[in-house]
């Protein structure tokens, strides 16, 4: 037997098609974030190191006037992109401080990333050259041990 | 004769495919960004010695000598203990006399980074845990008041009151290992 037809009740089931129209333009979004957050690495490291870990790490604020300072497992020594020496240590960081503008130059910060089994002796031997290029604000880069847990 | 010609219909462009240009995109933006922020402990160095500049006296008691040796070995004042003890007896040192106080930092040229990073990082978690506690105690009525009213973060207070004091001495060379 037949059903009567309802007055209210549609008959036909069909789904309406989902409409992608706004997909793109929510994509899009997501993109533009991890455009505007990522940042490339531009110096590549040609030491290898590891760095301590650490509690009490804070964030390194001010990017524009870090100069990166890796001293590897072979106690190489780089600074930037470029591999360097103790003796030509004071001079390159010098270098560095010219390529920034004066508003950077005087908030100048060293990150060392130095490897958790360099000598004491090499470190010191470093910041006696930061100091003689009074580069004096020094960051001991380091992980976040809180977070590893 | 002037049949109207029909219109001719412009075809829509086809979009379906921007979705996957842009999630191509976005996958890769996804691989090569790298959200690490550079993390670390932050220090002053003192500017380099001149030549004609002579040693301050310091008075002896209000120096506390902390040592690492060339296997590592850590000790404060001549007797071992390990880091949490370093932390306890620096948070002591510093809350008996804040304005004066010294800590010497004695290291060798083989003692390795990472002992030497962990002590500093032992010596700053003291004064972090003071500075925390800082206006609780009342050791500065001025940084209280802000903290009550809200005014000031509770690093910036606790700063003044417990001032870092690090002397770093020149390493000795070379013990055995």
């Amino acid at each position: 037997m037949r059903k009567m037809q309802s007055m209210f009740r549609n008959s036909s089931h069909e789904l309406p098609g989902l409409n992608m129209a706004s997909m793109p333009d929510l994509i899009f979004t997501v993109l533009f974030f991890f455009m505007i957050v990522t940042h490339m690495r531009h110096d590549d490291v040609k030491v290898q190191y590891e760095v301590p870990a650490g509690t009490e790490v804070r964030k390194l604020e001010q990017k524009a006037s870090v100069v990166n300072l890796y001293i590897g497992k072979d106690q190489r020594i780089q600074v930037n992109g470029q591999l360097t020496d103790l003796s030509h240590l004071s001079s390159v960081i010098e270098a560095q401080r010219r390529k920034m503008d004066a508003e950077n130059a005087e908030h100048l910060t060293i990150s060392m990333k130095a490897d958790r089994h360099t000598p004491m002796g090499l470190i010191s031997d470093v910041k006696k050259q930061l100091q003689k290029s009074f580069a004096l604000r020094v960051n001991y880069s380091g992980r976040d041990m809180n977070k590893e847990q | 004769m002037f049949r109207r010609r029909h219109r001719e219909q412009i075809p829509e462009l086809n979009t379906t495919s921007t979705a996957d240009i842009s999630f191509m995109l976005l996958i890769f933006f996804l691989v090569t960004s790298s959200m690490d922020t550079d993390k670390g402990l932050m220090r002053q160095l003192p500017p380099p010695p001149q030549e004609e500049q002579r040693p301050t006296d310091i008075q002896q008691e209000n120096v506390m000598n902390v040592t690492l040796d060339a296997n590592d070995q850590l000790a404060c004042d001549g007797t071992l203990l390990t880091l949490n003890q370093l932390t306890e007896q620096v948070m002591a040192f510093v809350a008996d006399n804040p304005d004066e106080h010294v800590i010497s930092i004695q290291v060798d040229r083989q003692t390795s980074y990472e002992a030497y990073y962990h002590m500093q990082n032992a010596i700053v978690a003291a004064y972090n845990r003071l500075r925390a506690q800082g206006g609780a105690n009342g050791r500065s009525s001025e940084s209280r008041q802000a903290r009550l009213d809200g005014r000031v973060a509770t690093d910036e207070g606790g700063a003044n009151a417990y001032p870092m004091r690090i002397s770093e001495q020149e390493p000795k060379e070379g013990g055995a290992r």
